[in-house]
């Protein structure tokens, strides 16, 4: 059997671009149509950006059915963020502002602006990123083959939380809305876990649960995926 | 959106040179300005925000300055060399590209220079004997540097005419974009090919000091190339990726 593509050398026609776009193309490509926020009938009235004690950001892939299981629980979904399944969080008595993002980098810079207004007003703001293994980068990588899970922080001084070292950066909203605070001088607590199991089960879930709580994040003590369909591969 | 440090409201750039780099093969531009910052120790002043960036965040990308946060566009200083180098840490997302061009153009068209650092395919290179440098400016650069642009010992710099440079991404453009407004601007890429390309990064640092030795002053001493300082950053361990682990085999 042939292996289509084995051996060719495959040179990308441009790294200036994360869409797919040709050089020679971008010059004739129409203004792009502004993202919004899809403010949900019940809060239809009320589009003006919520001051929160605590907003929390949490972005990965497949990301959405564990964000809104364990840390939407009392909370009024607001909108529906123009990022895949992303969506805004209320919790009122806990005054707790939850982003729960998708991982999709092509809008994340103008789902930033959107959730600008909403970074501002926050007293307070954590950044969770989850991002698997395989893109952590360390001279001593062998000594992390059997960890579920590395945690890690950007500038949170935080004693049990080991800080972020280059070559690894987050990117995404998290990284807008925490390099935004950052710059503003504002509160920020900004973390990324890679994790060897996404989307999470109930094992990779632990260490994220751990550290939501030790940052003070409501949340649930446990997290049960959604069951899927058998595999069909045995009888 | 522009971010500027220490409560500074605008950026002055006149008598300035602005040095920034193209996201192009081997990110040979990007590699290049990261030389650049590091071995100058410049100081970071500020960053800009666009929906065509990608927002990055981490941990600071220099030894220098330790405490800095590394974000997808980032402004450095040299107040002394009177010196800014822009540094791009993602790739632009192409819909977004037009305005944020001309927001990148209206910020820095106030200075003296703009010099934008390319790369192109090396297969695109038709005749193997020529220089692996091309060089494009405007009428307004080519007379403030007509003694080294004219002196073929100095700068062996093939000018490029075409109307596209292949694997430079945006570079033709945002060059086209300065020469409009009148800026004295270059643009300098070298023909090169995707793989190790901190090599190729320091050889476009060395080549725009043969230019700009006035404010670069890379050279150790009055020896050749041999003495020319270049510091790597700390961004660079595991430009390829973790060591292979030893259970593949």
């Amino acid at each position: 059997m042939s292996c289509p593509g084995f051996g060719e050398l495959n040179i990308p026609s441009s790294r200036a671009f994360w869409d797919d776009c040709e050089e020679d193309e971008f010059e004739n490509m129409k203004p792009a149509e502004k993202l919004q926020l899809k403010f949900d009938v019940e809060s239809a009235g009320d589009v003006a950006p919520v001051a929160s004690d605590l907003l929390v950001v949490i972005e990965g892939p497949h990301v959405t059915h564990f964000a809104t299981t364990v840390l939407a629980k009392d909370s009024k979904r607001l909108c529906s963020i123009p990022a895949k399944t992303s969506s805004l969080h209320w919790n009122a008595s806990s005054k707790q502002l939850l982003a729960i993002l998708e991982d999709d980098l092509s809008s994340s810079g103008e789902v930033t602006e959107l959730l600008l207004p909403y970074a501002k007003l926050a007293k307070n703001v954590v950044t969770l990123t989850l991002k698997p293994k395989v893109e952590f980068k360390s001279e001593e990588i062998q000594f992390y083959s059997d960890h579920v899970a590395i945690v890690r922080g950007v500038g949170v001084n935080q004693k049990d939380i080991t800080e972020l070292e280059a070559p690894n950066f987050i990117a995404g909203v998290a990284a807008g809305i925490a390099s935004w605070r950052d710059q503003e001088e504002l509160p920020v607590s900004s973390f990324v876990i890679y994790t060897d199991k996404l989307p999470l089960d109930s094992t990779a879930a632990q260490p994220v649960l751990k550290l939501l709580k030790s940052v003070g994040v409501t949340c649930n003590s446990s997290y049960i995926p959604p069951r899927k369909e058998s595999s069909y591969l045995y009888m | 959106m522009l971010f500027l440090k220490e409560k500074r409201s605008t950026l002055d750039l006149t008598e300035y040179t602005v040095i920034l780099p193209s996201i192009c093969v081997g990110n040979a531009a990007q590699l290049a300005c990261d030389l650049l910052i590091a071995s100058k120790k410049l100081r970071r002043i500020g960053s800009l925000t666009h929906p065509a960036l990608i927002p990055v965040y981490g941990p600071s990308a220099y030894q220098h300055e330790p405490n800095e946060k590394v974000s997808s566009c980032e402004l450095y200083e040299g107040a002394e060399d009177k010196l800014l180098v822009v540094q791009f840490r993602a790739p632009w997302i192409a819909r977004h590209t037009g305005s944020f061009q001309q927001e990148l153009v209206e910020l820095l068209k106030g200075a003296r220079r703009v010099v934008i650092l390319s790369g192109s395919f090396g297969f695109e290179r038709r005749v193997i004997e020529e220089s692996p440098w091309a060089y494009r400016a405007s009428d307004n650069f080519k007379e403030i540097h007509a003694a080294q642009l004219g002196n073929a010992e100095l700068i062996k710099w093939k000018e490029h005419t075409g109307e596209a440079i292949y694997g430079g991404g945006n570079a033709l453009q945002l060059y086209k974009a300065f020469d409009e407004k009148n800026v004295a601007v270059m643009l300098l890429f070298r023909y090169l090919l995707e793989g190790d390309n901190s090599t190729d990064a320091s050889l476009i640092v060395k080549e725009l000091n043969e230019l700009c030795e006035d404010f670069l002053q890379l050279r150790s001493g009055s020896g050749g190339d041999s003495s020319f300082k270049l510091t790597v950053p700390k961004s660079w361990n595991l430009l390829f990726g973790n060591d292979i682990t030893e259970l593949l085999f």
